[in-house]
């Protein structure tokens, strides 16, 4: 294997963390949305912080060795594609910290919740209901899924 | 950056193979994660048999049947060796899948008994460890 296959893997690697991470959190995210007990919501949202480790990664791998592939395969770092992916990279990665702590306040507020009578609650629905932070985690994902269109499509490239 | 130079009738059948497998990875892991902590949760066992369900078999479909029209376009001369890992861990996975399923939904009938649980467990692991030595092989193409 050559060094451009090398990085290429890496890179690869890296968006599959980030993705799939993305789908990780998903997965428990939808499922939490969908219980009334705390604890039940408490423990599917403590899962997501593998995810959170998975998204952080892959967030670091995408960037590293993306900006190592343009230099390498010699692409342009003024393309309209490369430069399109570092804007949306940035945006997903704020988008998701975003949407991370507001679910992050979530997870401690029924983590508080289940250990004092684990009783449904208003407000920790409200919470789970709350349009800002899934629309914040939905934009940061099919901001991720744009940069996977873009590297595949290469428009301009 | 998947390829420097790629004729474009590729790119959309390219675009569903990499999304089915990123959802595959993404479910995967998940029922993982689920399943590992679900000895004495009924609710942990729900959320693996339902992921790999929803989420992982049409995960897989999408990633087999996209990277099948890839090939039909392709014509890839021989059979590489990076080729044949990606089409053994994609036809043997459906296998792991399908049991993990079985084995998954059985977890949430009998929820007295555990080894369900650390069946899907087992498979679930396996099958991740796979795809990412299917996914090593289908972009760093060795041998190629």
């Amino acid at each position: 294997m050559d060094r451009y296959h090398w990085l290429l893997v890496f890179h690869v690697a890296g968006a599959f963390l980030l993705l799939g991470g993305a789908v990780v959190a998903g997965v428990f995210n939808i499922a939490a949305i969908r219980r009334e007990r705390p604890s039940d919501v408490a423990l599917l949202l403590g899962l997501t912080r593998w995810a959170v480790i998975a998204i952080s990664a892959g967030l670091l791998l995408t960037i590293a060795f993306g900006l190592w592939l343009v230099h390498d395969a010699g692409y342009g770092f003024g393309d309209a594609w490369i430069v399109s992916s570092l804007v949306l990279w940035a945006l997903s990665g704020f988008l998701g910290s975003r949407g991370g702590r507001m679910q992050q306040e979530t997870r401690i507020l029924a983590e508080r919740l289940a250990a004092e009578g684990d009783a449904p609650s208003q407000e920790l629905r409200a919470r789970l209901h709350d349009r800002v932070a899934i629309a914040l985690r939905w934009s940061s994902g099919f901001a991720a899924l744009a940069i996977l269109a873009l590297m595949i499509w290469q428009p301009g490239g | 950056m998947l390829a420097i130079l790629r004729p474009d009738s590729w790119n959309f059948p390219l675009f569903l193979h990499v999304l089915g497998a990123i959802v595959l990875v993404g479910a995967v892991a998940a029922t993982l994660l689920a399943a590992s902590r679900s000895n004495d949760s009924a609710l942990l066992r729900g959320v693996a048999f339902r992921t790999l369900l929803i989420v992982a078999l049409p995960g897989w479909v999408l990633m087999r049947f996209a990277g099948e029209w890839i090939n039909s376009r392709e014509d890839i001369p021989g059979d590489p060796g990076w080729l044949s890992t990606g089409y053994i861990v994609g036809d043997m996975g459906l296998v792991i899948l399908l049991v993990a399923t079985i084995v998954g939904w059985w977890s949430t009938r009998r929820p007295e008994r555990v080894w369900p649980a650390r069946t899907v467990t087992v498979l679930a692991a396996i099958y991740l460890v796979a795809l990412l030595v299917a996914m090593f092989a289908m972009s760093g193409k060795p041998g190629a």
